[in-house]
């Protein structure tokens, strides 16, 4: 049979251009009208000042808080510094160009062992969810790796690694790797059963039900372990700044913030945590939140009153 | 080919569709099939069936009686414990209760899918699918999500798909189930429709009475635990019928008579 796309009509029924035909579309449009749920977008600008304004209204009511405090309490400022001290040290930190070294030092380290981290941690994942013994073999060991703290990894990876870069980047993976895999088993795990039976029924090769049905549904699911492999990367990656210092490691944000500790200052000590916290909350906004929200809305899985 | 005669039919049907009009080829030949699931109860046992092509045949049962398993083997999804299932034309097209739409995928991509993994050139597949949504009146609606669409339009773009498939057998098992009245009527006149455009064979499971006297050229009466086809009506086709009409609400009657009458016998 040749492949055409046109439909069979072999069976000629007494089938005429009808009236009656017409009334039933419009009858079924009709019906479609008013069961269709009507999408109401809402503007970029008013998205974008729903979801900016209140974190923002909120920092300045913390700052400010914490300004009224020194004012009233007035501690020592090598004990509690107030909200100038602390701006101040960012600002020396940013004109001896410290500040940028360290955050680029460590972006570069995050981002590139978070890609690692997806190259290694994908695999595993689709072998963990598509293979059951393996599963049962190797599933405990990684969700015991999960929930163990991947600064633990440090000491070891020194005495492999010595003071390089390396040692980083094994603690990174350590960190990363178990929740990237983990976040693609159970996306793969809450496919509905019924979306695979359809792909057997429409006739898929077991390469196109993977492609087609099985990677494209488990999308969400393996998403937020890419959040939460991002998040332990940048975790893991502070952890090993802070404690290995020295050798070949650069400067970076952790290393940033355990000078301050040795040096008794604090205001630059709190600096380094806001511009670490900061860069989480960036890298959350600008990449994961749209592409997480843009993969939610498509599915409908975002309620109407979320972004 | 005329369907293999049954002890079991206990009434005469109401209408006997004259044989000589009906000379049809079996679409679909099941030879003593019985299924159980390791080594549970019979689900099926000894069902000998021949639809004809073209036919629209309603397979009727109460919950559990093992009409979705019996569509589920007649569609390859699951093996039989014996007998055989022979479906002429190859493989069928199946459609089920919920519409299983691909939810990151537009109406009309959903359709494209079932074109693609038939193998339909790329260039093609856009204007075929185009063609298969207007059938089910959708068109308009190509480029909507699922989540977008009412149940009743997933249902009819889970229809198009089916029909992408191009296969001459189309199974549906409760592909109405969950809707509300009002888009059921819809729904069964826009299937007898696409059923007379298209000539395909149609296995149509359901546990509603009023349905398959509404829809079927024949009705299967199945028994639960085992499952056993226990009676059949055989209606000729003198074009569309209304679920109000008297004819369905008379052959419903009978047939839900008789359909408590199985269920009753499972008391106690």
């Amino acid at each position: 049979m040749p492949l055409d796309a046109r439909i069979d009509t072999t069976r000629a029924a007494p089938h005429t251009p009808d009236p009656g035909h017409d009334e039933f579309r419009r009858l079924e449009a009709g019906l479609d009208s008013l069961q269709a749920v009507p999408e109401t977008p809402r503007g970029a600008f008013r998205r974008t000042v729903d979801g900016v304004l209140p974190p923002i209204l909120l920092l300045i009511a913390l700052v400010a808080a914490w300004q009224v405090y020194i004012l009233i309490a007035k501690p020592r400022p090598d004990l509690i510094p107030g909200p100038f001290d602390v701006f101040g040290a960012l600002a020396s930190a940013w004109s001896s160009e410290r500040l940028q070294l360290a955050v680029a030092t460590s972006l570069e380290r995050g981002g590139l062992g978070f890609l690692i981290a997806v190259a290694i941690g994908t695999p595993i994942g689709l072998l963990l969810a598509e293979c059951r013994p393996v599963r049962r073999a190797v599933g405990p060991l990684l969700s015991g790796l999960q929930v163990l703290p991947s600064v633990a990894w440090v000491p070891a990876a020194i005495i492999w690694f010595g003071l390089t870069d390396a040692t980083v980047y094994f603690v990174i993976l350590m960190g990363a790797v178990p929740s990237i895999a983990n976040g693609l088993v159970s996306g793969i795990d809450q496919i509905p059963p019924q979306l695979r039976r359809v792909g057997t029924v429409l006739g898929a090769s077991r390469f196109e039900m993977a492609t087609l049905v099985v990677l494209p549904a488990a999308l969400p699911g393996y998403f937020s372990g890419l959040k939460q492999g991002w998040a332990f990367a940048w975790r893991s990656l502070m952890a090993a700044e802070i404690i290995t210092t020295g050798g070949t490691i650069g400067f970076g944000l952790g290393t940033m913030l355990n000078q301050s500790r040795e040096l008794a200052d604090l205001a630059g000590v709190l600096a380094t945590i806001l511009v670490i916290l900061f860069v989480g909350i960036l890298v959350e906004l600008v990449f994961f939140a749209p592409i997480e929200r843009r993969l939610l809305r498509r599915r409908g899985l975002m309620a109407a009153g979320l972004r | 080919m005329t369907s293999p005669a049954r002890t079991s039919v206990v009434t005469a049907p109401v209408q006997t569709a004259d044989p000589a009009l009906t000379p049809g080829l079996a679409a679909i030949t099941i030879e003593s099939l019985g299924k159980r699931y390791g080594t549970g109860p019979l689900v099926l046992d000894d069902i000998n069936l021949s639809i004809e092509a073209g036919q629209f045949v309603c397979l009727l049962g109460a919950s559990g009686c093992g009409k979705s398993t019996l569509l589920n083997i007649i569609a390859g999804l699951e093996k039989p414990t014996e007998g055989a299932v022979t479906v002429a034309s190859g493989k069928a097209a199946v459609m089920f209760q919920d519409a299983a739409l691909f939810p990151w995928l537009t109406a009309g991509r959903n359709v494209e899918i079932a074109l693609k993994l038939r193998g339909v050139p790329r260039k093609a597949r856009g204007a075929a699918a185009l063609e298969l949504l207007d059938l089910v009146n959708l068109a308009d609606a190509a480029n909507k999500r699922p989540h977008e669409l009412s149940g009743g339009m997933r249902q009819r773009v889970a229809l198009a798909r089916s029909l992408a498939q191009d296969r001459k057998v189309l199974l549906m098992d409760e592909p109405f189930a969950a809707l509300d009245a009002i888009t059921r009527d819809l729904l069964h006149e826009e299937l007898e429709r696409v059923w007379r455009q298209t000539g395909r064979t149609i296995v149509f499971v359901t546990h509603n009475v009023r349905e398959a006297a509404r829809l079927g050229e024949r009705i299967l009466l199945m028994s639960s635990r085992p499952g056993r086809i226990v009676n059949e009506w055989t209606i000729t086709d003198t074009g569309s019928r209304r679920i109000e009409s008297p004819e369905v609400a008379r052959l419903g009657d009978e047939i839900t008579d008789q359909l408590r009458e199985e269920i009753r016998r499972n008391a106690a």
